[in-house]
């Protein structure tokens, strides 16, 4: 079963959004504050309560498995996947292959290893570097991967635009090979970036600047499915464009573990000798595998319902004054709460953790994130919850919030 | 190697080529369906926090990793000891950790490898550790880390002997890592307890999916500063995994079913081994736990003459073409019917193929002591490759 612009309910357009004081003006460089390992995520003195549903917005990577998946589990094949010996698995990764336009893929244990394992294959012969998106999950949140694994530099790039790097902008950052240069070997893209949809044009545009230059392309994909879903662009004319994709499997898709890379034949066999030098040699995988194509058959239809969600939850917020720190295009709102004088950790968390409610963020910054598992109850109890503490911190200090909606309104 | 298992299909492949070929049973998936599905990236998960307290507390340690493969915990578990390099470890040259995970010392900390060939031949001993250190800091590589395998090859390393090399690591400061990825078979073997084992190391890695009967996964253990790195170095090798959980339940279970079973396994291997030896087959190590490594030679047989017997009784073993001998190994999924047949299919084979039965009962590889070159040069048919 492939995607095709047909199979969507309506092709939607991106609007596009005037600059204008819905959006923060601070810059982009730290848009989510993810938690390190000292700093956990749960604030310190409350906790959610146990036994009432707890709403998660902190990623979608939250989705959970569902009774009926274990069943799916149960059916399928159990064979070992460092001998390559498995049905199930097999099946999934000549499903993506197809669906992506590409030759082969390889089914890993998660984005990361996904994304570190194709750049790695590309990343042969230092001195190399990799070109990104500064706010790139491979730069920023793979555990500095691309230096481990690869021995690569990056050159992160600011795109001017906020939303997507450009294909001059990537020219601009192009290192050529000289005595003191790690020169640009991958060109790595990232669709969806915090939920922002890269057009195709742009796409297609740096492919052929890459591809002019003897350079590799490289997506990170974890979240082409909603950029899919989104701009109606099927997955292999994205395919087309680069050299390999990393897939998310277990964020909006809603698979418990997983990710796919795809390339040509030598490539993947080069990635799974890498894979398990990774330890990602993993054996009776089968049933991971076979929920994991049980849910891109019957979860990614239902991302458009998602993104409808998500607008509607930024249309809300933004009425009661939030900012915006990029648009909303699938499923993440990114919140900026200055002009209404929450701080992320001190007001808001404690009053949704009250509600069952858990997101992210430090000082005025969250990155709010919906997935199928998310009901419209939740939106609203996040909703409310934010309504509250807008509330009491409007009460609590009347002159400083007077003082901030002045401010704001000089955006 | 494994068993195709298609639900629809009649026959069952009885795979004897390693114990990773233990599969998930349809009644392990209820018990997955009772698991938490939380982010065990956010270390969310309680299934996997209870797994990885459980395993930590079997092995007498502050806290432990739950990793997607033994490969992983193993060198994880290494890197979270070699911070600094010029550095490098010392170890049995058949060792998993430096023949058989892709380079990974070198790849992921650096590290050279000190390669020893045990003197006595079945397992590293204090003299052969002390007689290898590198304290070279001018143009050297200098050890910082001694490891072991228990079991290797399925044979046992006395625990006196661990005891004896953990002295000499402490007295030239050096830690002392284990790739235990069989230690439960070991220990089973022993009467010492995995605890007893545990505390004698800075690192342990201990397989789940093997002979313990997990579809997926392995532990590694140690400090509780160590495992926070780990969790760091698990992401960045891409073992950040996220519901998870239904996993770890599902490996605590197998090891409280299946690893009380191991003795039943070991007695069983003892018996083949036993019966097979009885036709002229030799044993190239002992079998001492779940393995037996067969040599056909004697009875002038290959290899592939054996397994295609066999696999008309839907029995599999590694068959190397050319080579005269082979890993057996069995685990709790291999029942007393399949051996009864391996055992009815050998004397077969042996009566109408192979040369005149002698019962030429090979002398303890412990006693003879040197035959140790041509046990590391010729076992390496003996693995399951991928390719046949």
């Amino acid at each position: 079963m492939t995607f095709t612009g047909k199979t969507l309910m309506r092709l939607t357009t991106l609007r596009m959004m005037p600059v204008r004081r819905s959006f923060s003006t601070t810059g982009a460089s730290r848009l989510y504050i993810q938690n390190n390992l000292n700093n956990d995520q749960t604030h310190p003195s409350l906790q959610a309560d146990p036994n009432a549903k707890v709403y998660d917005f902190r990623s979608d990577t939250v989705t959970a498995p569902t009774d009926e998946m274990f069943d799916v589990m149960k059916a399928a094949s159990r064979g070992d996947d460092v001998f390559q010996e498995d049905r199930s698995v097999k099946e999934l990764e000549e499903y993506m292959a197809n669906l992506c336009g590409h030759e082969a893929a390889l089914f890993c244990a998660s984005g990361t290893m996904t994304n570190q394992l194709g750049l790695r294959t590309h990343l042969s012969n230092p001195p190399h570097s990799v070109v990104c998106d500064a706010r790139s999950h491979v730069f920023l949140w793979e555990a500095g991967g691309i230096a481990f694994h690869s021995r690569a530099s990056v050159s992160p790039v600011i795109c001017r635009n906020g939303i997507h790097v450009t294909a001059d902008e990537i020219e601009g950052n192009l290192i050529e090979a000289d005595i003191h240069t790690a020169p640009t070997r991958v060109v790595s893209l990232e669709n969806t970036l915090s939920g922002l949809v890269m057009p195709i044009d742009e796409i297609r545009k740096i492919s052929e600047l890459a591809r002019s230059r003897g350079l590799a392309m490289h997506l990170d994909g974890a979240r082409l499915w909603n950029a899919h879903i989104q701009s109606g662009v099927p997955m292999h004319e994205y395919g087309a464009q680069f050299d390999s994709m990393s897939l998310c499997l277990s964020k909006g898709v809603g698979a418990p573990v997983g990710s796919i890379l795809v390339g040509d034949h030598t490539f993947i066999d080069r990635a799974r000798h890498l894979r398990k030098l990774f330890g990602g040699g993993w054996r009776q995988v089968g049933p991971l595998a076979a929920v994991a194509k049980h849910c891109i058959e019957n979860v990614v239809p239902t991302m458009p319902e998602t993104h409808k969600l998500a607008k509607y939850l930024s249309d809300q917020l933004t009425s009661m004054g939030i900012q915006l720190q990029v648009p909303v295009h699938t499923n993440m709102v990114l919140i900026d709460t200055a002009s209404v004088g929450l701080d992320v950790q001190e007001d808001l968390i404690p009053t949704l953790l009250r509600k069952n409610i858990v997101i992210g963020g430090q000082r005025n910054k969250s990155r709010i994130v919906l997935h199928h598992q998310v009901d419209r109850k939740g939106v609203d109890t996040l909703i409310e919850g934010v309504r509250e503490a807008i509330t009491a911190r409007r009460a609590a200090e009347p002159e400083q919030q007077q003082q901030q909606q002045v401010a704001a309104s000089l955006y | 190697m494994s068993p195709v298992i298609d639900n629809t299909a009649r026959e069952h492949v009885h795979d004897l080529t390693s114990d990773t070929a233990t599969i998930p049973t349809d009644e392990m998936f209820d018990i997955m369906k009772t698991a938490t599905r939380g982010d065990d990236v956010f270390g969310a998960d309680d299934d996997v926090n209870d797994l990885e307290v459980f395993m930590a507390n079997m092995l007498g340690h502050e806290a432990s990793l739950f990793c997607a493969s033994g490969t992983q915990s193993n060198q994880i578990g290494l890197r979270t000891l070699l911070t600094q390099p010029p550095h490098s470890v010392l170890c049995d040259a058949r060792a998993h950790i430096f023949v058989h995970e892709c380079g990974g010392l070198s790849y992921h900390s650096q590290a050279s490898v000190t390669p020893v060939i045990p003197k006595k031949g079945l397992y590293l001993t204090a003299e052969d550790v002390e007689a290898n250190i590198n304290k070279d800091t001018l143009t050297g590589a200098v050890t910082r880390v001694v490891a072991l395998e228990n079991t290797m090859n399925g044979t046992i390393m006395p625990f006196e002997e661990i005891k004896r090399i953990r002295a000499v690591c402490d007295k030239h400061g050096l830690y002392l890592h284990l790739d235990g990825a069989r230690l439960w078979n070991a220990s089973a073997a022993t009467g010492v307890s995995m605890s007893e084992y545990g505390k004698l190391f800075d690192s342990i890695s201990v397989c789940l999916s093997k002979g313990a009967g997990a579809p997926i996964g392995s532990i590694i253990a140690s400090t509780k500063d160590r495992i926070r790195h780990a969790r760091h170095l698990r992401k960045l090798m891409g073992g950040g995994w996220r519901q998870a959980g239904f996993l770890a339940k599902i490996a605590r279970h197998c090891i409280e079913t299946a690893v009380p079973t191991m003795p039943e396994t070991h007695k069983l291997a003892s018996r083949l081994a036993t019966h097979l030896q009885s036709l002229g087959i030799r044993l190239a190590l002992p079998c001492e736990t779940n393995m037996l490594f067969l040599d056909f030679a004697p009875a002038g047989l290959t290899a592939e003459d054996f397994a295609v017997e066999l696999r008309k009784k839907n029995i599999k073993i590694t068959a190397t073409s050319g080579s005269t001998i082979s890993r057996v190994v069995l685990h709790y999924q291999v029942t007393a019917e399949v051996i009864e047949q391996f055992m009815d299919v050998a004397t077969n084979i042996v009566k109408s193929h192979g040369k005149p039965v002698t019962t030429a009962m090979e002398t303890d590889v412990k006693e003879n002591g040197n035959t140790t070159n041509s046990s590391i040069e010729s076992l390496g048919a003996a693995y399951p490759s991928g390719k046949n």
